[in-house]
């Protein structure tokens, strides 16, 4: 559409390297003015390390960036780009009007705050979008996710930028609010504004996104108009092999009754959906970054509010209010995502991570805790599970990201948990840890535990799991085993989840 | 004594993380003045006040005279502890110890109840009182600092209600009622019920489990919740005991002062802070703990009471409590930093 204007940003040659890695190789791209393109690729493929170079948190190596035919080193100096991360950042007790006042700056009168000024100038930077404003006196809080969104880029564009760049914009987003913000976009464009487009979910540039530049291992593999491309040809560009279409078929029903069985569940705004999961299996539950399929594992373990459905562990069901204590007394486990916010007792001895709640392990409030016993126990776990510092006394905060994560799967196995839910299990660890994490699991299951692993990482799910359910809209997309689960599997069920599920070739 | 400092000397040893030696001297000694470094400091000062005055400083009369002031402070902390245990504030403490030492005095005198009966009723006020604080802060959850400073400014209304705010005078008071902090067979009666209820704490805190989950809570709440910890109960039980041992508190002070005062009670909340804060440095370094609290209180009587042997003015205790209370807690978070990077060999991560 716009390719053949002057462009809006153009790079040449942009290298960067990180120790062996070669993380963009001689990358040549060029973004047109007024128009929207999409960046896609794998996670590692070079896209975060463009963005970041573009945002002045990396130098390039080697390479030329120009923006509006000016030569500029976004390293040294400011440039006229926005970002808008994910998170959106944005301060929910303050009004609307503030919010763009943080970034904008706060309009004064007579040396102070004039709040007349910062409604209307709120008002005045949405319309000049063409986007009609909201009450500006509103917390955020009252806005809607698409309403949230739509602040978060509108705010970064306050700043006179002609550039935006959108980090997943829509990865929280339920589908209509997505389309309300795909409008916002195209509005944006016609008012001259370029958008750099990161996402994962292919099926929604198509009728939004002009151009696609795919990423793969560092390397520019295509930039291209997206007419005439298909999610498949994308898909087959970020692999960078052809696409085996995988008959997508059940795992085969194991000997047994299952341990876990799930019926119709609704939570959230997951479900309904079922499926079970038997002793000796790890499954994994896979869905892209703000699916929200881990409320389902949460609904499981009863951190989560189940608002429909049934939930059976072996022959017992488990009622909806059922306490979290009471599932774990029953042998439910869940290693949550959030390392820092939601295991780490910092603080505290890695002997008291790994027992936070001897009530669970053994006896009551008032039975007193047998130190000797559980110090033996820290000891063999930290043999086991290969812990650094080998030491109960050290405080957890000492530990690496890597080692915190090995005691913190180490406590589910004390309470003879016989369902383990691990939410993203080696996320933000080492190589090491990861194959010990792995390892971990993979004993458990074999103990005859059933392991349930809710992740984002495709490969993980691959090397790790028996069996893959891939999430999308809050439904089973695809229940994925064997030969099927392939990395390209779970990439194209994933990344082309749409309101209604793809028919199955 | 409590297994932790053991521990950290097998840390110390350096087994598994094999440090180089010179490295695990240094890390030996930083671990020996975090865990006794409330002690050196009470051992120093015995020491100096000691030799600048022998006689006075060691004489029975005033050891047993710190002993019994400093018994109510010492309760009153040992309470506070459970709540900052679970990283919630109790305010409501020092306005809880007025109103259950104007009581225990009214009760006997205006109503003619006999102590143990008004003993009873304080105890069971205490409780309930507790509670109420408990159901604020994990029913209505209402910010533990706002929900105890209410609820103490209330029962501050209550002591002057009952009062009217005028001093209870407690002339008739029965002998069995103030025997009971008198001194007995050479030991201070006060210091016996600290004892007791420090050794029942410390076992609670550092033996069991409900201890243990108090801490966790403190620690990271939703980590609790997600271990299966039942975090309103355990943080409702926190503000009962804590409100049980204000009352008792103030029973043992009405005893001491013979007088129901309403005005007494507000000026014990700061110090019992002080001790509970500064205990947490020391013994178990960055968590409030039973040895730390009492050797806090110790440290600063003892240090206030030399100071004043030597002729310093009365006002000079709030230069010392509030000087310590900075130096320790500063020089604990320095401590704990070196002890971080001693131990990973890496600067300690930005909180």
């Amino acid at each position: 559409m716009a390719s053949d204007m002057q462009s809006a940003i153009e790079i040449r040659g942009l290298t960067k390297r990180f120790l062996s890695t070669l993380a963009l190789d001689r990358v040549d791209l060029t973004i047109g003015q007024a128009e929207i393109h999409a960046l896609v690729g794998e996670n590692g493929a070079g896209k975060s390390t463009l963005i970041k170079i573009l945002a002045g948190l990396f130098q390039a190596d080697a390479g030329e960036i120009f923006i509006d035919g000016r030569r500029v080193n976004p390293y040294a100096e400011a440039v006229p780009i926005s970002f808008v991360h994910q998170d959106l950042g944005l301060v929910d007790e303050l009004s609307i009007g503030e919010n763009v006042a943080l970034v904008a700056g706060f309009p004064r009168s007579g040396g102070l705050i004039s709040w007349k000024k910062v409604w209307e100038q709120a008002e005045r930077i949405y319309k000049s979008m063409a986007i009609d404003p909201p009450d500006p006196r509103l917390p955020v809080g009252s806005l809607g996710a698409a309403g949230k969104a739509i602040l978060g880029i509108v705010r970064a564009l306050s700043r006179e930028a002609r550039i935006v760049v959108l980090d997943e914009p829509t990865a929280s987003l339920p589908g209509p609010d997505a389309l309300h913000l795909f409008e916002v976009l195209r509005r944006l464009r016609e008012s001259g504004t370029s958008i750099l487009y990161v996402s994962h979910r292919l099926n929604e540039l198509f009728g939004l996104v002009d151009r696609v530049t795919v990423f793969r291992d560092g390397r520019l593999v295509r930039s291209s108009d997206i007419e005439g491309l298909t999610p498949e040809s994308i898909v087959r560009d970020m692999l960078g092999r052809d696409l085996e279409l995988h008959q997508a078929q059940a795992a085969e029903v194991r000997a047994g009754v299952p341990l876990l069985s799930v019926e119709d569940l609704c939570a959230g705004n997951q479900g309904p959906l079922s499926f079970s999961l038997a002793r000796g299996e790890v499954l994994g539950l896979v869905g892209l970054r703000g699916a929200g399929h881990e409320v389902i594992g949460r609904t499981i373990f009863g951190a989560h509010p189940q608002s429909g459905g049934t939930i059976r562990l072996g022959a017992e069901t488990i009622a909806p209010g059922m306490s979290i204590g009471a599932r774990i007394a029953k042998g439910i486990a869940l290693l949550a995502g959030d390392r820092i916010g939601e295991s780490a007792l910092s603080g505290m001895s890695v002997r008291e991570n790994l027992f936070p709640n001897t009530q669970s392990v053994a006896g009551g409030l008032l039975t007193p805790i047998r130190t000797g016993r559980e110090q033996q126990q820290v000891a063999d776990v930290l043999d086991r599970f290969d812990v650094r510092p080998r030491n109960g006394a050290a405080l957890i905060d000492w530990l690496s990201g890597g080692n915190q994560q090995k005691i913190f799967v180490g406590r589910w196995l004390a309470t003879g948990a016989q369902l383990l839910i691990m939410e993203e299990p080696t996320a933000g660890v080492d190589i090491g840890a990861k194959r010990t994490i792995h390892r971990m699991l993979r004993e458990i299951a074999a103990n005859g535990a059933a392991v349930l692993v809710v992740s984002t990482d495709f490969e993980e799910v691959v090397t790790l799991c028996d069996r893959a359910l891939v999430i999308g809209r809050g439904s089973v997309m695809a229940d994925l085993a064997g030969h099927a689960l392939t990395m390209e599997s779970l990439l194209t069920r994933s990344s082309m989840t749409s309101e209604r599920p793809l028919p199955i070739q | 004594m409590s297994n932790i400092p053991n521990q950290d000397t097998s840390f110390a040893r350096g087994e598994g993380a094999s440090p180089p030696k010179l490295r695990m001297s240094a890390q030996t000694l930083s671990n020996l003045v975090a865990v006794y470094g409330l002690l050196f400091v009470f051992l120093l000062i015995m020491l100096v006040f000691g030799l600048l005055r022998p006689s006075s400083f060691f004489s029975p009369t005033n050891i047993n005279t710190i002993l019994v002031s400093q018994s109510v402070t010492a309760i009153l902390a040992l309470g506070l502890m459970l709540p900052l245990a679970t990283k919630q504030f109790d305010l409501s403490i020092g306005y809880h110890l007025g109103m259950a030492q104007v009581l225990i005095v009214g009760l006997q005198v205006n109503q003619g109840l006999g102590w143990p009966e008004a003993a009873a009723l304080i105890l069971v006020a205490s409780v309930l009182t507790g509670l109420v604080n408990g159901l604020l802060v994990t029913f209505f959850r209402i910010d533990s600092f706002i929900a105890t400073m209410g609820s103490g400014t209330l029962l501050y209304g209550v002591t002057n209600w009952y009062s009217n705010g005028e001093q209870i005078s407690g002339m008739d008071l029965p002998e069995s009622f103030t025997n009971l902090t008198q001194i007995f067979h050479g030991l201070p009666l006060p210091a016996v019920y600290v004892a007791i209820i420090a050794g029942v704490l410390w076992l609670v805190t550092e033996r069991l489990p409900v201890g243990r989950n108090l801490y966790v809570i403190g620690a990271n709440v939703r980590a609790a919740e997600l271990t299966g910890i039942s975090v309103r109960r355990h943080v409702m039980g926190a503000f009962i005991a804590s409100g049980l041992l204000s009352g008792f508190a103030g029973i043992v002070l009405g005893s001491i002062l013979q007088t129901g005062t309403p005005s007494v009670g507000p000026e014990y909340l700061l110090p019992a802070f002080a001790a509970s804060l500064l205990g947490a440095t020391s013994i178990k370094p960055g968590r409030v703990n039973v040895l730390g609290t009492l050797l806090s209180v110790l440290v600063l009587a003892f240090s206030f009471s030399g100071v004043q042997q030597l002729g310093a003015p009365f006002y000079i205790q709030y230069f010392f409590n509030g000087g310590i209370l900075v130096v320790a807690v500063g020089l604990s978070v320095y401590a704990a930093q070196r002890r971080q990077r001693a131990a990973t060999g890496a600067k300690p991560r930005a909180a």
